[in-house]
């Protein structure tokens, strides 16, 4: 019995550049973010326009390309309010713990292959690590602390609600998020996001891993706040949620924070299951040299921008969940389905590395399809008896309210007081008609 | 043991002086976290500690666990806590009721069980010395750590996981209820009185 | 030193390629059982109707201790021999746990006492069982009184108990510092959760479980410490390396496989005394703690009286036989050579804790707390036998705890039935009189405290008498006359009891002695049975525990 062996990364290429190579490159990811900000900003007042029947931002530059630039402008000379309750150290100290750590993740988001920069062979990426990927995940994590600390500093209800939201959110859905890494870990057999990008060369982990790429790009929108997972700020319920008592470039860095999150996991989508800098498909196979040089980073921006407007067209598209659907989904939906794949893949990946017979794959792919399909049938007959049961109980409910008006709790009025008239009574009097429309009779009259 | 030959305390590594540094800041925050008046900085400086442990970690090059230790520790411990802080009570300014008579008596056994220990382990470890470099030659990487949890240390592993549920269902068991909640029982009271 | 030892011969590339470990299901079977069927538990929770999920837990909780036992006497009726060629046993699952003629002997007792356990916990005709309805309603609130009305009781009481059974099997079979810490973790934590679910008293229910959790965790903590300490001493967890690197003294070097890298081994220096003696220290602390030796036993009588008495009974018994257990492998195994430098400590901890515990005792009113105080006495006992620090020690050790756990579940099932409308009578002025109105409970009652007091014809006597009779052999002379006057202490206030019981007159508004249904009638009858037959015939217990004893613990 053999063992397939991994692809064991190879990271002898990482640590040894220059200093002034280091300097260009952490220059050029900053730069690549605070424009990829402003651009998404604009994008999204554009798109978001066009989506709604109207204009977007058009005055400022060409295509109101320059909107964002005015708006920061605007929020830098802006008054900035520190109202008096407030934790004064933690107050100014949220901000910047929220967008820190969205900028180091990107350390290590591979933009492209090896190129050659002033003679010297580099990777197109700040530095990488066996773990690489953990450290995306720990610094998300992190970033949590700039909501909490500002919800709570700030001294205001709306704000401590909108941090708490925030912290619970995060947590929830990073486990989820953890839990699709685990499939792709699975498959490329390392955690280092280059090694992760090179296993990908035949075939991307979005096509071969689906579900993990599904629920991760559900969690990418729960783990950045975004619409419809947006409830840390929802302005209907919370004002702005932990940002409320925050202005100027405070409130600035707040809105950075956001984007740059949103960045990083657009940039992590594309790495982990969308083929990193590989050029997509029939690229590569017309034209070979697709994936050498510097173009890589083209397939990788447009990658990043194609996830990036999935996350502004769902703004368009989908309105605001409840605060309880969002926990049921992230525990009770995201989490079982993602354990029960990797249980899947675990499955697969230990019957490859078993060298498994046909007979083998067939029997446990025919064992794995009987046992989803029972579980299926159990679920059907559960969900029918739920079903049953409920309307059972809807029925009873009715019924001992048409015998009782009181007995639900509610504090119904007397129903033969002079101003109700008698059609209440004669509706609740006359023998009862079919299920369904006296409920609309005794409500409507 | 020739390795040991190969350095010495005299003439300290940047990595020995980045991890001393980092030794007295996980020190400075822990002593913080116990003296602080204020309760969401006690966490903060937990923060800080863990942070600094990590950074111990990370310069002794055993990347998994420090990232681990940020991603476990600092990303969901300390969050939680202070979820749980600010579910209860979380008063921005100091509390005056955080210490207890027995203060006194806490640090003199925290300061006595300090102080054995690290005269023990100063005494134990005097002429130990850990070259950093060789330290970064694949002791403290996953592979390493993965194919000794999975291999040497698998059942311990996997008794773990058992703890685990049993924690969840303990929790489970403390915080759900599952029978008529109290606000409905006092209106039914109510109601039944108009009837 | 060792650590820089390893990390030096660790250097080469790593291996994507991990062979699999070797696990020994077959030995393993009891505890794989035991898990398996707290699992099952869960699932039973998570998919049974809440009106039937009682009577389909507690079947499979007895059976899947009845047939851990029988796999127990499997694996002991089997022929193993360890690497070294003598003795019997096996170190299995890559070193982590022991399988040897003691461990099983202390599995076995911990199943048969975990099932009576059990008969208590299946209860329901005393007030609907121990168990709080709804452990998540505030004491005293509109929700709890519904949860009352509903007629609920946490059912998870049963995968709980499972685990912490799983978890007591796990403790005295660990073969390292690190496993044990973790079957430590498993026995702690849902007994920490267990303590909490009272259904009467809950105040002092939910009291009991956070001081328990609280001195608990600290306890680990020390624990944790000294196995870091011996660490440093030794170069490794493993319960035999540092047996060996005892035996080099300072300075020895010895060979130990790198973890993470089979088939490389390290060379490893053994560190200073001092690191040692501070890592015995701090790793004794953790195991005296669970089993309440003085002066870690105040804890005893507050959880023992908050707790559901099911639990108190399960923790009686069992836990303390799984402390006895790992303490036992600890000190016979690790410090097998140092028996010189720890006899002195234990015999320090074995007269206060037995001395405390009878004195302490005296001044006691409520029936659980003197309870306690008696099992801390008991203890202070047992620990007279393992300072003989040989197989006569061990084996009279290991009866011991089998007649005591038979004996302490017994005491405590008559609690669960002499009831007021409060709950269980537990102030002892209440059982004034119990005699002259149910002469049988009653009865069983004083030939309980008269085993405790080890009054001949009772097992208590004997296992006082193999436990004397091995300190005396190792040496310990003085002890036993500690010993012998803690117990006359202590059989001044069993006597009064029986005397309260039998000969003053029942209060007008005394408790009632509830009719049980078969389950605590089983557990005191049980009791009752191995009580006087351990008492009369002890020999061929005795004969299994010395076979048990004989051949050691396995390294």
């Amino acid at each position: 019995m053999s063992t397939h062996v991994l692809a064991a990364e190879d990271l002898s290429g990482f640590g040894t550049d220059p200093w002034w190579l280091i300097v260009i490159k952490v220059l050029f990811i900053f730069v690549f973010l605070v424009l990829s900000v402003l651009l998404t900003m604009w994008a999204e007042r554009r798109i978001l326009g066009r989506m709604q029947l109207r204009l977007g931002p058009n005055r400022h530059g060409p295509f109101g390309l320059l909107q964002g630039l005015a708006d920061g402008l605007k929020l830098g000379v802006k008054e900035d309010l520190v109202p008096k309750n407030v934790d004064k150290w933690v107050y100014i100290l949220a901000p910047a713990a929220a967008s820190a750590p969205a900028f180091i993740s990107f350390a290590i988001m591979p933009f492209g292959p090896q190129v050659s920069i002033f003679g010297h062979q580099t990777h197109l990426q700040l530095t990488d690590l066996p773990v690489a990927v953990l450290l995306v995940l720990a610094m998300a994590s992190m970033g949590v602390y700039g909501f909490v600390l500002a919800g709570w500093a700030s001294g205001s209800p709306f704000a401590l609600l909108g941090g708490l939201r925030s912290s619970a959110q995060v947590i929830s859905y990073e486990i989820a998020m953890a839990l699709t890494f685990v499939a792709v870990f699975l498959y490329a057999g390392t955690l280092s996001t280059s090694g992760i990008v090179d296993a990908q060369e035949r075939l991307w982990f979005a096509v071969v891993l689906i579900p993990s790429f599904l629920i991760y790009m559900v969690t990418m929108v729960g783990e950045t706040n975004r619409i419809p997972f947006d409830l840390p700020e929802g302005e209907g319920e919370l004002v702005g949620g932990y940002h409320t008592e925050y202005s100027s470039m405070k409130f600035a860095m707040f809105f950075l924070a956001e984007y740059v999150n949103m960045s990083t996991v657009c940039g992590l989508s594309v790495t982990l299951f969308l083929g990193g800098w590989r050029a997509p498909a029939p690229i590569s196979t017309i034209w070979p040299d697709a994936n050498t040089g510097w173009w890589p980073m083209l397939w990788f921006i447009a990658k990043f921008a194609m996830v990036m407007f999935i996350f502004i067209w769902l703004r368009a598209a989908m309105p605001r969940v409840r605060y309880d659907q969002l926990m049921k989904l992230g525990w009770k939906v995201l989490i079982p389905v993602s354990i029960v794949w990797i249980i899947v893949v675990a499955t697969m990946r230990a019957l490859r590395n078993a060298e498994a017979t046909t007979t083998t794959w067939l029997v446990v792919v025919g064992a794995g399809l009987a046992a989803a399909l029972v579980a299926l049938y159990l679920w059907d007959r559960a969900a029918e008896k739920r079903r049953e049961a409920k309307e059972t109980a809807k029925e009873q409910e009715f019924a001992t309210l048409k015998a009782k008006p009181t007995a639900g709790g509610f504090p119904v009025p007397p129903l033969r007081a002079a101003h109700y008239g008698s059609a209440v009574r004669d509706a609740l009097e006359a023998p009862r008609p079919e299920r369904g429309t006296s409920a609309k009779e005794v409500t409507g009259a | 043991m020739t390795v040991l030959a190969e350095g010495s305390y005299a003439s300290p590594t940047g990595q020995e002086i980045v991890f001393v540094l980092l030794g007295v800041v996980t020190l400075a925050a822990a002593v913080l976290v116990v003296t602080t008046r204020r309760l969401v900085h006690a966490a903060l400086w937990l923060v800080v500690a863990f942070g600094a442990l990590a950074g111990c970690y990370l310069v002794m090059s055993a990347e998994l666990v420090a990232w681990v230790q940020v991603l476990i520790y600092v990303g969901a411990v300390v969050v939680l806590l202070l979820f749980g802080i600010m579910l209860t009570r979380a008063p921005i300014g100091p509390s005056t009721d955080l210490d207890g008579a027995n203060r006194p008596a806490a640090v003199v056994v925290a300061v006595a069980l300090a102080g054995v220990l690290v005269t023990v382990i100063v005494d134990g470890f005097r002429t130990a010395y850990v070259p950093s470099a060789r330290a970064s030659s694949g002791a403290g990487s996953a592979e390493t750590i993965g194919a000794a949890l999975f291999r040497d240390w698998v059942l311990p592993f996997e008794a773990l996981s058992v703890l685990l549920l049993a924690a969840l269902i303990g929790a489970i068991v403390l915080s759900r209820r599952e029978i008529g909640p109290a606000e409905t029982d006092a209106r039914r009271g109510g109601g039944e009185g108009e009837g | 030193m060792s650590l820089l030892a390893s990390a030096v011969l660790a250097a080469p590339a790593p291996t994507p390629d991990i062979p699999a470990p070797t696990i020994e299901y077959g030995l393993l079977s009891p505890m794989l059982l035991v898990f398996g069927i707290a699992v099952v538990g869960v699932l039973v929770e998570a998919f049974v109707p809440r009106a039937h999920r009682a009577a389909v837990q507690m079947p499979i909780t007895l059976l899947g201790l009845a047939g851990a036992f029988i796999l127990t006497i499997v694996v002991a009726t089997q022929d193993i021999t360890p690497a070294s060629g003598q003795g019997w046993g096996k170190l299995a699952a890559m070193g982590s746990i022991g399988i040897d003629r003691p461990t099983l002997f202390i599995q076995g007792t911990i199943l048969i006492l975990a099932l009576v356990s059990t008969f208590m916990i299946a209860e329901r005709r005393t007030d609907e069982g121990s168990f709080t309805a709804q452990a998540a309603a505030t004491p005293g609130s509109a929700a709890e009184r519904e949860g009352l009305l509903a007629g609920a009781t946490h059912t998870e009481v049963y995968p709980l108990v499972m685990f912490a059974v799983g978890g007591m099997l796990l403790f005295p079979a660990s073969g390292d510092l690190i496993t044990m810490f973790v079957a430590l973790e498993v026995l702690s934590l849902p007994l920490y959760l267990l303590c909490g679910l009272a259904r009467r008293r809950r105040l002092l229910s939910q009291e009991a479980a956070v001081k328990y959790f609280l001195l608990g965790a600290f306890s680990s903590g020390f624990f944790l410490f000294g196995a870091a300490l011996l660490y440093g001493y030794a170069g490794s967890v493993q319960l035999g390396a540092i047996a060996r690197a005892v035996r080099l003294g300072p300075g020895g070097q010895y060979a130990t496989e790198v973890y993470g890298a089979s088939g490389q081994f390290a060379q490893v220096t053994v560190g200073s005394n001092a690191l040692l003696m501070l890592g015995v220290a701090l790793l004794a602390v953790g195991l005296l703690f669970k089993l309440g030796a003085v002066p870690f036993q105040s804890w005893k009588p507050d959880v023992y009286q908050g707790a559901p008495t099911p639990i108190t009974a399960l923790m009686a018994s069992c836990t303390l036989v799984a402390a006895f257990g790992a303490l036992f492998r600890v000190f016979y195994v690790a410090f097998d050579g140092l028996t010189w430098e720890w006899r002195p400590m234990m015999w320090l901890i074995a007269i206060l804790t037995m001395v405390v515990g009878a004195v302490v005792a005296v001044t006691q009113t409520d029936v659980k707390r003197l309870l306690a105080y008696s099992s801390i006495a008991h203890a202070g006992f047992i620990l007279t036998g393992m300072i003989a620090a040989d197989a006569a020690g061990l084996s009279s050790a290991l009866f011991y705890l089998a007649a005591y756990g038979f004996t302490t579940i017994g005491a405590f099932a008559i609690v669960t039935l002499v009831r007021d409308a409060g709950g269980e009578a537990g102030h002892l002025s209440r059982w004034a009189g119990l005699g002259k109105r149910s002469p049988v409970i009653a009865g069983a009652f004083a030939f309980f405290l008269l085993a405790f007091a080890g009054i001949p014809l009772t097992s208590g006597f004997i296992g006082k008498f193999a436990v004397f009779q091995a300190a005396i052999a190792g040496g310990a002379t003085p002890l036993v006359v500690v010993g012998v006057l803690s117990s006359a202490v202590a059989a001044f206030f069993y006597v009064r009891i029986i005397v309260l019981m039998f000969f003053s007159d029942p209060a007008p508004d005394g408790p009632a002695v509830v009719v049980p249904s078969v389950f605590t009638s089983a557990a005191v009858a049980l009791g009752v049975a191995a009580t006087l037959v351990l008492g009369v015939l002890p020999q061929s217990v005795l004969d299994l525990a010395d076979q048990a004893a004989s051949s050691l613990f396995v390294r």
